[in-house]
């Protein structure tokens, strides 16, 4: 297949033949994590630049073991202790990267259009994001998918039921997209002040009461509460969140037998999720964090010409 | 000197006459309306067939960032810029650094913009001292000086209290309070509109019951101090709908619309990769908030149309959306900009409607003295926008007067443009292009 996207910015631009195409891929570089030696020389001598300006620690080492794996020269351009932190622009570190020869850039950014901003700047490079603000988290919600198609196999017709702060989770935007695409079917629950306004647009339908969202889910995914969304009032307490929409056993219950729980990860025990749950036998949560390096190698490895050769 | 203007399509601010008419034009001054009129009367004549002469266009709210923020617009870049878009009068806001919110600030700006060919240049001073919002600027003052509006745009005059008091202070000298209508705390930390936007970017959501709520507030105030309000940069249908009421119910209440928010809408941010270019402040609202304006405008809702112009430098604008400054530039095209939508929707009403929206709309807001912009009248001073309405011309903000280089419509084939504007007579611009062969 002819693979079109240069860059992985968001996910909206994807059909389903593209995603199948990843899973694939994806699945081939699973077999490599395990061999006994991993690294492959597919993409030796070209340079990407990790480009993180928020902390992260599991999206950017995850994204440094598939471009190590890869054989890739890796650069890791923290904003804290760069130019950017005395005020340079995006523009211009974007225009310095290229001067030095980046073949592919990854970008963290707190500011929602940081990736598409950065990919109308660069002329030759290729620009993955890793997650911009609330608004797009394509790679987590390819390895999600991913997870889950390894699991499930076609997900045509599946359900997910996904639960907690959409309105400002850059996984949950995209995560519905992809799953959408693939024919599953999403329905969020969370607290209403936690809701965007219109979900319908967004492809999925919201349920007031979580037991009604899980109710035959094919897989549960939770999202992350960040602690600052209590304290700026948009619920009032993290207790009373456990309470209502935590995950524990009992709200497990109202899924489909053995549905697979999913996170992006870090998690809240005693939050979103209960320690049972987490550590029970339908938890992916270890599972999704190895696909994430398969994941992220194949995107890696076809968006810089792999699989065109 | 003598200027005759032949053979035009002539609207007096109220309605279109019906045969070609020609305008003479002495020392500034209309001497005569009438048809027929022999080219050899006058030192300078242009051949207006198939054109429309219109009273002068006035723009009730654009910010020409002077004193201050020169790198951004100054007085005679905005003035010369005004010109060049069609309008004869421009009312610059008081967010300026320091805030025009004294008398001397208001004679800087009119002394200021004396000194360029363009546009005139009128001062909106601020309602509260340093436009902070706790206590009232010397209105009075500002008012003797030659102010012409009284806002604290940019932001709403959030303090109740402080409203009514202004409203209640400035009805003796007959300038109108312009309100910049948001709920702050319901606009806290919003970036676009919510709805599509919001869902779609991530970004914080703006809800129109924000400005809509603030209206509200100050139509209860109008009817409590029977002191009449006007507010700007009306966004959504709700804020319409709320103000229609009160029209209907007789209170003094007046709005205006901008070119951007009757010719673009919220999917654009999306579309465009979040391009700070469509960041503005009200938000790019929904395709039915924007219908809605244009229902505002047929009823009679809407009084004028005015441009909230808002320069920025490249570097303020050029950044990643959630990070790029509120404002849209458009003072040069932003008559187009409304042309081009209303053939776009197929003349929705006749032309008069939307021409009385940049005249006699926006002057019957402004202080008496002002009342004769706006009208075509025998004696009056010549200020005279002339337009084109089949005209389609590319939007190239490279030829622009104005400091912004920034522009949603850059490159845009608009349909309908002002190609000429005369003020008291001077011509301030002239299309060489469309005056090829009519002298």
């Amino acid at each position: 297949m002819e693979w079109r996207h240069r860059h992985v910015i968001d996910l909206d631009t994807w059909d389903r033949s593209d995603l199948q195409f990843i899973m694939e891929q994806s699945r081939s570089m699973d077999e490599l994590l395990d061999r006994p030696i991993k690294k492959v020389p597919a993409l030796r001598g070209k340079l990407v630049v990790n480009l993180f300006f928020e902390a992260s620690t599991r999206t950017r080492v995850s994204f440094e073991l598939a471009e190590k794996f890869l054989s890739a020269d890796v650069v890791n351009w923290s904003a804290s202790g760069s130019s950017t932190g005395k005020g340079e622009t995006l523009r211009d570190t974007a225009w310095t990267l290229e001067a030095m020869g980046a073949d592919a850039v990854v970008i963290r950014h707190g500011a929602v259009g940081a990736a598409d901003y950065l990919a109308r700047k660069l002329r030759k490079s290729s620009v993955f994001n890793g997650g911009d603000g609330a608004h797009a988290h394509p790679t987590q919600a390819l390895l999600d998918l991913y997870t889950a198609w390894k699991k499930l196999g076609d997900l045509d017709g599946m359900k997910m039921a996904m639960i907690g702060d959409v309105l400002h989770s850059r996984v949950a935007r995209s995560d519905i997209i992809a799953f959408n695409r693939m024919g599953v079917k999403v329905e969020l629950s969370g607290p209403a002040t936690l809701m965007p306004r219109d979900t319908h647009a967004l492809g999925a339908e919201f349920r007031e009461d979580p037991r009604d969202a899980l109710k035959g889910a094919d897989i549960v995914y939770l999202l992350r509460i960040q602690r600052e969304r209590q304290e700026e009032g948009m619920f009032p307490s993290l207790d009373e969140y456990h309470q209502f929409f935590g995950a524990d056993d009992e709200l497990l219950e109202f899924a489909r037998p053995g549905a697979l729980v999913m996170h992006p990860g870090p998690i809240n025990r005693g939050v979103e999720i209960s320690s049972t749950v987490a550590d029970g036998a339908q938890s992916m949560i270890l599972g999704q964090v190895r696909s994430g390096v398969a994941l992220r190698m194949a995107l890696l490895f076809v968006c810089l010409g792999g699989a065109n050769q | 000197m003598r200027t005759l203007l032949r053979n035009a399509i002539l609207f007096n601010g109220s309605s279109m006459e019906d045969d070609p008419t020609d305008i003479l034009i002495v020392d500034g001054t209309i001497e005569k309306i009438c048809s027929g009129t022999d080219a050899g009367q006058a030192d300078r004549s242009w051949d207006l067939c198939g054109l429309v002469l219109c009273p002068g266009f006035i723009d009730l709210h654009c910010h020409l960032r002077d004193p201050g923020q020169e790198w951004r617009e100054d007085i005679i870049s905005g003035s010369l810029a005004g010109a060049a878009g069609g309008y004869t009068t421009l009312v610059c806001m008081p967010n300026t650094d320091p805030p025009i919110d004294s008398p001397a600030l208001v004679r800087y700006v009119l002394e200021k913009s004396g000194y360029g060919k363009g546009t005139r240049v009128l001062p909106a001073g601020c309602v509260s001292k340093g436009r902070k919002g706790k206590t009232l600027a010397e209105m009075g003052k500002m008012a003797l000086a030659g102010a012409v509006l009284f806002t604290d745009d940019g932001s709403p005059v959030g303090d109740s209290n402080l409203l009514r008091l202004a409203l209640q202070y400035s009805s003796r000298l007959g300038v109108r309070i312009m309100e910049h209508p948001e709920d702050s705390s319901l606009a806290f930390g919003a970036q676009v509109n919510d709805g599509i936007c919001s869902t779609f970017s991530g970004l914080k959501g703006w809800p129109t019951a924000a400005e809509a709520a603030d209206i509200s507030r100050g139509i209860s105030l109008c009817r409590d101090t029977g002191v009449p309000i006007h507010f700007t940069h009306v966004s959504s249908g709700e804020s319409i709908e709320v103000l229609r009421s009160a029209k209907y119910s007789g209170l003094p209440v007046t709005c205006d619309v901008t070119p951007h928010h009757l010719s673009l809408a919220e999917g654009s941010v999306i579309s465009s990769g979040y391009d700070g270019v469509f960041k503005v402040n009200p938000p790019l609202r929904s395709i039915s908030d924007k219908d809605s304006l244009w229902e505002g405008i047929a009823d009679g809702t809407v009084d004028a149309i005015a441009t909230d112009h808002a320069p920025y430098h490249l570097d303020e604008k050029d950044l990643p959306f959630q990070e790029a400054s509120f404002g849209i530039a458009s003072l040069e095209c932003a008559v187009a900009a409304v042309l081009n939508e209303w053939h776009r929707r197929g003349k929705p009403f006749p032309m008069e409607r939307l021409l009385s929206l940049f005249t006699s709309g926006p002057s019957s807001i402004l202080p008496k003295e002002w009342k004769w912009l706006g009208k075509i009248e025998t004696g009056s001073p010549a200020d005279l926008t002339v337009l084109d309405p089949e005209l389609e011309r590319e939007v190239d903000v490279k030829t622009w007067k104005s400091k912004a280089r920034l522009s949603p419509w850059d490159g845009e084939r608009l349909k309908g443009w002002p190609v000429m504007t005369l003020v008291m007579g001077e011509t301030v611009h002239i299309d060489r292009e469309s005056f090829k062969g009519r002298g």
